[in-house]
């Protein structure tokens, strides 16, 4: 018989789970699993295994499929997720939607559409996926935590994060006109919350001590802390020149966790 | 009985046949599991083993970590002295130590690149840094020992060791046709390029029908990349869409590919374009059900396929000039 007093923490989390769990409870990771760190330090987002459970709120979402996962919530009434109208994949005709009202929004758009954040409420199973190749990224924001999110990246958030974003100039990469990006900031107060992203190709995060930098591609970044620092800087190049474009990097300074992917899909931001 | 590739605590890549001494799971010269069947297809393409995640290749002093599997990363860790070079766009980090330079091309500004002019830059150790491509594949690692070289599809490189000389040239392999009314062929596309008049003007060839302009086509693109290690060896990375093929031809073995398909050949293998016409084939539909455009490669040496390519843009009119071309009528 299990120990129900005993718990394991989840590395990728930290949350904890009943030790005879194979996945987190609460991320999805596999428990049983070595973590996947590079010598340089980063660490591979965990891999779920298809048909892993998530638990938040009364609420539980199932991951689906390996190449380009789906996120299937299963929403208890009072619980509600929200998420760009772009991700839908299928509902039950029950779960109610609603519109946030997101001030600012009307200036962002996305391929030409306008910019909406919805509100999905349960009762009901409402599922999102998105348009290539890559992987979830399951983040459980506790209490009193604030992460930024590349815009269009992230696929759902349950209702107890606040949510708003903010304009950053020069990120984007030179191959794409370099005209700027938003960024998504998700905060929690008082309450946890669940947050997935969908990362193109694969992802890695590492921790950055206090004052320690990396230099990311602009196309590269996935989320961060708000603690970490993000500055985009000219490369100075030893010799010749590189058009009139420049190259430009974005320095990441720590304390905080900083994400990146490894393919990039630029979505273009009027 | 002994298994010829693992004896006396060597082991000899079937992949790469570099020899190490084994104790690895991957061989450190490509990357490529240890200990696998080599998987042949029975139509005679092997097919490339991946190369597992967070697995080592070294080269010179440096080490290579491939990091990922849908669409891997490779993580450089530069010792001081090493350095490799990279066209700007695969750059995905970096430590901030790491210096850039750019590196000075012979005709460099003939290149372009989605429009941007072609440019490598070179980092020098000490130091970590990435790069990554923007689709679904696999990380390609070629070791090219001393004096050898391989020819890539230009957009495949992704990086490569400071030894390795870096040159390109005319694939060879183009056609003509009268741009007419078919505008709508030209769009966005990297294989043709639109317009260009000058080389049938100067060659006082009138040919040109109902007015349009001369279109060329490059169903190859129109430069090809040759990598080549002088006297001493290097380490070439390659990104394949899809999964990657690889087959040895005989000296005058032949086989017909897709011409986006070539990932990498053998500078000993050459190339022509070849076209099949199907009987059923119905002349006034013209954009693609009357031919087949093929890439004749023969032999000898190594073909590298992707099974994943752009694809191949054929405005189906009749052909004005070719680079040379046969072809067969079903």
């Amino acid at each position: 018989m299990t120990d129900v007093t005993q718990r394991i923490e989840c590395q990728w989390c930290h949350s904890q789970s009943r030790a005879d769990a194979r996945s987190c409870e609460t991320c999805g990771a596999p428990l049983d699993i070595k973590n996947l760190v590079s010598d340089s330090g980063w660490r591979e987002a965990p891999r779920l295994r298809d048909m892993t459970e998530i638990h938040f709120g009364d609420s539980v979402c199932q991951v689906e499929g390996e190449v380009v996962p789906v996120a299937d919530m299963n929403l208890a009434a009072g619980d509600a997720v929200f998420f760009e109208h772009h991700v839908l994949l299928w509902k039950d005709e029950s779960v109610g939607m609603s519109v946030m009202s997101t001030p600012g929004g009307a200036k962002r758009a996305l391929g030409g559409m306008p910019f909406i954040v919805s509100v999905a409420s349960g009762p009901g199973r409402v599922a999102f996926s998105r348009d290539a190749t890559g992987e979830l990224v399951v983040l459980p924001l506790h209490p009193s935590m604030e992460l930024d999110v590349r815009e269009h990246a992230f696929l759902a958030a349950s209702h107890t994060i606040s949510y708003s974003f903010v304009r950053m100039k020069g990120l984007t990469n030179i191959l794409h006109g370099g005209g700027g990006m938003y960024m998504d900031r998700f905060v929690t107060t008082g309450v946890p919350g669940l947050l997935l992203l969908h990362g193109y190709g694969n992802v890695f995060e590492r921790s950055l001590g206090p004052g320690e930098s990396i230099m990311v591609e602009p196309g590269g970044f996935l989320y961060k802390d708000s603690s970490v620092t993000m500055d985009v800087e000219q490369q100075k190049l030893r010799t010749g020149m590189f058009g009139r474009h420049g190259l430009y990097l974005a320095r990441m300074t720590g304390p905080g966790r900083v994400g990146i992917q490894s393919m990039y899909v630029h979505h273009h931001t009027d | 009985m002994t298994d010829p590739i693992t004896t006396a605590g060597s082991y000899t890549c079937r992949w790469c046949h570099s020899t190490s001494d084994g104790t690895n799971t991957t061989c450190p010269a490509c990357g490529a599991p240890v200990n696998v069947q080599l998987r042949t297809t029975d139509s005679g393409w092997t097919q490339l083993p991946a190369i597992p995640d967070m697995a080592r290749i070294q080269f010179g002093q440096s080490f290579c970590q491939v990091e990922g599997a849908l669409v891997p990363a490779a993580d450089m860790n530069l010792a001081a002295g090493d350095s490799v070079y990279f066209s700007h766009h695969v750059l995905l980090w970096q430590d901030p130590a790491v210096q850039l330079s750019t590196l000075p091309l012979k005709g460099g500004w003939n290149r372009k690149m989605a429009g941007m002019p072609l440019v490598m830059l070179q980092a020098s150790g000490p130091g970590h840094i990435a790069f990554s491509r923007d689709a679904p594949g696999e990380m390609v690692a070629v070791p090219l020992q001393a004096g050898t070289a391989i020819d890539v599809q230009e957009n495949h490189f992704v990086v490569a060791t400071g030894q390795v000389a870096y040159d390109w040239f005319e694939t060879g392999v183009w056609f003509t046709t009268s741009g007419g009314s078919q505008k709508s062929a030209g769009t966005g596309l990297k294989l043709l390029k639109v317009g260009l008049e000058l080389a049938m003007d100067s060659e006082g060839s009138g040919s040109d029908r109902g007015g349009g302009e001369t279109e060329w086509h490059y169903p190859l693109g129109q430069y090809i990349d040759r990598f080549s290690a002088g006297a001493a060896p290097g380490l070439l990375l390659l990104h394949a869409g899809g999964n990657t093929f690889i087959r040895t031809l005989a000296a005058g073995e032949t086989i017909l590919v897709k011409p986006p398909a070539l990932l990498f050949k053998d500078p000993t293998v050459a190339m022509q374009l070849h076209v099949e016409y199907p009987r059923a084939g119905m002349k006034f539909w013209r954009s693609w059900g009357n031919r087949y455009l093929w890439l004749r490669l023969w032999g000898p040496g190594r073909v590298a396929l992707q099974s994943s390519y752009e694809r191949l843009e054929d405005p189906g009119s009749d052909f004005q000039r070719t680079s040379g071309h046969t072809e067969y009528r079903w």
